[in-house]
């Protein structure tokens, strides 16, 4: 199991050669990025079957960084079942999402002039990841978790040339960095407080409950407000949808299945943190079901299909925090898993109709394209059925299990809002699939074709996928008890998994239900769709314009900050450079300038001065004896 | 101790003072001799450097490769020698800035000659500072840095016009110069109380040093509490300004505008290192007491420094001010971690000393490079560089995430180390060093933003990206600062000593 580390270096090794020489191999290197993931992806199955046949538990391999101080730090690695299903995930969609930009990232026969630079950045991405994953102290995790966020900046700016990517990449970079002020310190208190940067020293320290209540609560506090930058929470979200500026692959991997995600599994990594501090826990269930709130009602207005998916991702992020709330790692854990691969797949559908339709992400230009792109349409409505939570799709057994998991353990108004939400968002998943895909194919739309091979390819072996992992919350031959019981015996305490016939009614029938009136209401009487538009013209304004939170944060940045730091550089130079320096220059040639009438040079007035003077001293010495 | 390890530090401060009289010799017109001599000398100084990096010894305390020549009795002045942790890490910065801006310096075109000739004195000074332990000398070769930095900017410089103001090269240099010397002033009163005070009659500094921790009568601390506490804000304020400590910083970003880009690079990249290293070897060293009464000061001004500066950064329109301010800013980080007096943090202070200092060298390069080429540094102007001048991109996005505390830079470790010390000490002060890495990726990002990445505009189209020489150059400075952000545990091993001394002192 130990060979886990090798893991991410794949990945690096893959990033240094097509950094530096990319100029020199053959298609800028981009095979060897993809061998790279294939290469980490099976790496990881031994790990697997390890961690079953050797008994699921905690495996740690720690080693020496570096001492500074009375400080020392380590860069060793533990493998526990959620490392293991992180692993899976990341290898697998990395893997699957470099193969598909295969074909993705070429346009009538040529490469995008930096394809070497794209794959670059992706190899780094998916070291950085899985460094994150696999880091058993903080600062290791800290350093995947900002090379991360850098790898999202590079990759949102991919097409730099674009003002609205250069744009959208800093909005991204910087929000998040808000969430890491408070990460960091989070990180430090602990530190300073438990005098090392390993996590199991440290969550042993904070059960044992001999540490400082007050410390190891700020510390929870502020490195959710991390896990919120990363994971997209309210009112952190807003970067996420202007993120879709990326290429459509790295909005697969990146912003629907993997680095968003982050959040959630750092919350999961430190659950005996967050657990030893209740407060918390109630403000991550909160965070969690505003954010699926308003993920979900945004992207039921959306007009364009990758932002349609970006504030469905946002709302499911909202769901998996929300599960966590609820004290149920577990749930948002296998939540994590079959939401990445579906919503993978929902990008890489959203992308193959992008590839078709020269970049075209306006669903009213769409329309009846499963009759071009069967493929496409096929895998778009098993990603749609399956998070929308219809039996026995991947993402019905997980949210089975959040429903659960808040039914026992939070508040009765959180459930209630937690069904409105599931009806909410079949209700947008219906909406995007019948504009797409279903209805009358517009003339312009007539030569819209399936993309090449690696794309179809990849989405089919995504779509199976999403249909049979439901099985892996069951237990299944040679050793393993199902999801439950895999993640829950390792980390004590957490929510076990256990299928309730009730709720998993309730819920199908919800989701049944948003289905079905989203289908009414979109496919045989978009006259009501408009009609409500009409009638509630305020509330379909607000929703349109995001709640005017982007609105809010640009005012602040424009009126605010860049005021205050124009009016402390004109203070920097009027004041203390301009009074404060050449102020006292000024008044030493000024002195200058004064005592030069006294040089007459008359030399009675020097003999006057010369006598007033020791008359002076005179009379000094006179008074002192 | 073998005939290397006996010469290599006076080498360090003769070998450029001999190049500066060779420069001098040779007949005007032989330009490319000079640009030659120049970086060959450059070279042999970073692998001299090198040198003292790999022989100096980790695990011993105190000043070594140590060597004494005694210059005049009556007074007690030797020209004497040594390095301790945080001196080795300073030699080695110098070495790699010197050798990356000598080959930097060969885009110089008028009297090229005479220009080398002014940045080899320079660079004397700066080595001389870091390895003499003898104040006399400490202070000669302090002041020696300073000197050609006047006639370095006031002629090869630039003039910067803004739509209300000018600032002229001139106005540049003169306020560098006469604000560093006037900050000289207060060093020297305080070095000639000191001498005076302990009464040994020498300025060696691990004597005094000797007399500082245990020298005075009964065993107890040499220099008497009140004493101690008033001398130290001298020493504070006068290396502080050439630190950039606030409010005494204006003179920085003024400054390293109007410099040449050499000039600029070794300025910001080592001389004001000189600043936060007097205030370690003196302040903390000599007047222990004194750094206790003054820290919280210290470090109150060291956060305005980092907070201060990140802010000024962001609404600067000039590329060059951008950067000088963001020196103010990170040498903010430097004077926290000094007044933590925490081993971590002040480990800290002494890596992102090194750290700064190569990162801010790498950015005046590439300021400097874009300058050449575009004849602007309006960050108005400027736009879409990215996709001209890919090389001269990448290098400013390395130094930006560096300056942003990218992990796997070395900003990162070097400030985390700070933060860590901090929140040991003044956790509100450690909050506000965090939220000032946030300003700085604000506005490297803004800068990403506006400058390079945006639409390819025609008005660049002629433009060349980095020369093979000039990529070398850079990569030089990249080198260390990815060797420290993943590897950076050598480099801890040698400030280690360094601050076993200091904590020693401090009683810590």
């Amino acid at each position: 199991m130990e060979q886990a580390w090798l893991i991410p270096l794949y990945g690096l090794i893959a990033f240094v050669v097509l950094a530096l020489f990319r100029g020199f191999l053959p298609w800028q290197g981009k095979h060897l990025s993809v061998l790279a993931a294939a290469v980490a992806f099976i790496t990881v199955w031994p790990v697997l079957f390890d961690m079953v046949r050797q008994g699921v538990g905690l495996y740690r391999y720690p080693k020496e960084w570096f001492t500074a101080g009375d400080l020392s730090v380590g860069w060793g690695i533990m493998v526990d079942p959620l490392t293991v299903v992180m692993l899976a995930l990341v290898t697998f969609v990395a893997l699957a999402v470099q193969v598909y930009s295969l074909g993705y990232m070429r346009h009538h026969g040529a490469d995008d002039p930096r394809i070497g630079w794209y794959y670059a950045v992706h190899s780094l991405f998916a070291a950085s990841m899985l460094v994150l994953v696999l880091a058993d102290n903080l600062l290791l995790l800290y350093v995947g978790w900002e090379l991360v966020g850098l790898c999202s900046y590079l990759l949102i700016g991919f097409w730099y040339e674009r003002p609205s990517a250069a744009e959208a990449a800093k909005k991204a970079f910087i929000t998040t960095r808000v969430g890491d002020v408070g990460l960091l310190i989070g990180i430090v208190l602990l530190v300073v407080e438990f005098g090392t940067f390993d996590i199991g020293t440290i969550l042993a320290g904070v059960t044992a409950g001999d540490a400082n209540g007050t410390v190891v609560t700020a510390s929870a506090f502020l490195i959710f407000l991390g896990a919120m930058g990363k994971s997209a929470q309210f009112p952190l979200h807003v970067w996420l949808p202007d993120a879709m500026e990326g290429p459509t692959p790295v909005s697969a991997l990146i912003h629907a299945a993997t680095m968003v995600v982050a959040g959630v599994f750092l919350v999961a990594r430190l659950f005996p943190l967050f657990d030893a501090v209740g407060s918390v826990q109630v403000a991550i269930a909160a965070v969690g079901i505003v954010t699926v709130f308003v993920g979900a009602s945004l992207a039921l207005v959306e007009t364009d299909l990758k932002r349609i998916l970006a504030y469905s991702t946002i709302s499911h992020l909202g769901f998996m925090m929300l599960a966590l709330g609820a004290g149920s790692l577990t749930a948002a854990i296998f939540h994590l898993l079959t939401h990445g691969i579906a919503k993978a797949m929902l990008f890489l559908c959203a992308g193959a109709v992008m590839h078709a339709m020269n970049d075209q992400t306006d669903i009213r230009k769409m329309g009846g394209l499963r009759k071009r792109m069967p493929v496409t349409a096929a895998a778009f409505t098993v990603g749609a059925l399956a998070l929308s939570g219809i039996p026995p799709l991947s993402a019905f057994w997980s949210k089975d299990e959040i429903l659960v998991a808040v039914a026992g353990g939070l508040h009765p108004a959180f459930l209630v809002l937690l069904l409105i939400a599931i009806g909410l968002s079949a209700l947008y998943m219906a909406r995007a699939l019948r504009l797409v895909f279903f209805g009358e194919l517009s003339r312009e739309n007539e030569g819209v074709r399936e993309g090449p091979l690696v794309m179809g390819g990849t989405l089919a072996v995504l779509g199976a996928l999403t249909v049979v992992i439901g099985v892996i919350a069951l237990p299944l031959p040679g050793g393993y008890d199902g999801i439950g019981s895999f993640l829950y015996d390792a980390v004590g305490g957490a929510h076990g998994f256990e299928l309730n016939v009730v709720w998993a009614a309730v819920g199908t029938a919800l989701a049944v239900g948003g289905l079905g009136a989203g289908w009414w209401l979109y496919d045989r009487r978009p006259d009501v769709v408009a009609a409500v538009q009409t009638r509630f013209a305020g509330v379909h304004r607000v929703l349109v314009e995001h709640f005017y939170i982007d609105a809010a944060y640009q005012w602040t940045i424009d009126r605010v900050i860049l005021r205050v730091s124009g009016a402390l550089a004109l203070f920097d130079r009027l004041v203390v450079n301009d009074r404060g320096v050449n102020g006292t220059g000024l008044a030493v040639v000024e002195a200058g300038r004064r005592l030069r009438y006294h040089v007459t040079g008359v030399f009675a007035d020097y003999g006057m001065a010369m006598v007033a003077g020791v008359g002076v001293v005179a009379v000094l010495l006179w008074l002192q004896a | 101790m073998s005939f290397f390890e006996r010469h290599i530090l006076e080498t360090l401060i003769y070998l450029p003072m001999l190049t500066a009289a060779v420069l001098v010799a040779l007949p005007f017109g032989a330009r490319a001799a000079a640009r030659w001599l120049s970086v060959a000398s450059g070279l042999a100084l970073l692998v001299g450097s090198l040198y003292v990096f790999f022989v100096f010894d980790r695990s011993v305390d105190g000043f070594q490769l140590v060597r004494v020549l005694p210059w005049f009795d009556p007074l007690g002045i030797d020209f004497r020698l040594g390095v301790d942790g945080v001196a080795v890490l300073m030699v080695l910065l110098t070495g790699i800035v010197a050798f990356a801006g000598t080959i930097i310096a060969a885009n110089v075109e008028r009297e090229t000659k005479s220009y080398y000739v002014l940045l080899f004195i320079l660079i004397a000074g700066v080595y001389g500072t870091f390895v003499s332990i003898d104040l006399f000398f400490f202070f000669f070769f302090y002041e020696l840095a300073i000197v050609p930095m006047y006639l370095l900017i006031g002629v090869w410089g630039s003039s910067t016009k803004f739509k209300t103001f000018d600032r002229p090269k001139e106005y540049g240099a003169m306020k560098l110069v006469l604000m560093i010397v006037a900050a000289s002033l207060l060093v020297w009163v305080a070095i000639i109380v000191m001498y005076n005070e302990a009464g040994l009659g020498t300025f060696s500094i691990p004597a005094l040093s000797e007399f500082a921790l245990s020298g005075g009568e009964g065993g107890g601390p040499g220099f008497s509490p009140e004493f101690q506490r008033v001398v130290f804000p001298l020493v504070m304020v006068g290396f502080g300004l050439l630190a950039g400590l606030w409010p005494l910083h204006t003179w920085s970003p003024d400054g390293h505008v109007a410099a040449p880009t050499t000039v600029s690079m070794l300025h910001a990249g080592v001389l004001m290192k000189l600043g936060a290293f007097g205030i370690i070897r003196v302040g903390m060293l000599l007047l222990p007491e004194g750094m206790q009464d003054w820290a919280l000061v210290l470090f109150i001004l060291g956060t305005v420094n980092v907070i201060y500066g990140a802010i000024s950064a962001m609404a600067q329109t000039d590329l060059k001010y951008v950067v000088g301010y963001s020196s103010v800013s990170h040498m903010g980080y430097v004077l926290m971690g000094i007044a933590t007096m925490d081993p971590v943090g002040i480990t800290g202070a002494a890596l992102q000393m090194f750290s700064h200092g190569v990162m801010t060298a790498l950015f005046f390069a590439v300021v400097g490079a874009i300058y050449e080429r575009t004849h602007t540094r309006d960050i108005f102007v400027l736009n879409g560089l990215a996709s001209r001048m890919g090389w001269i991109t990448a290098f400013f996005v390395i130094a930006g995430l560096t300056s942003l505390g990218l992990p796997g830079l070395s900003g990162f470790i070097a400030e985390l180390l700070v933060f860590i010390g901090a929140f040991r000490t003044q956790p509100i002060l450690g909050v506000l060093g965090v939220i000032g890495a946030l300003l700085t990726a604000v506005y490297i990002l803004r800068l990403v933003g506006r400058v390079f990445y945006g639409e390819r505009s025609g008005e660049w189209d002629g433009v060349r990206d980095l020369s093979a020489r000039e990529g070398f150059a850079m990569g030089v400075l990249v080198v260390p600062i990815v060797v420290v952000g993943v590897y950076p545990g050598p480099f801890l091993d040698v400030i280690a000593p360094g601050v076993d001394l200091v904590l020693a002192a401090l009683g810590a």
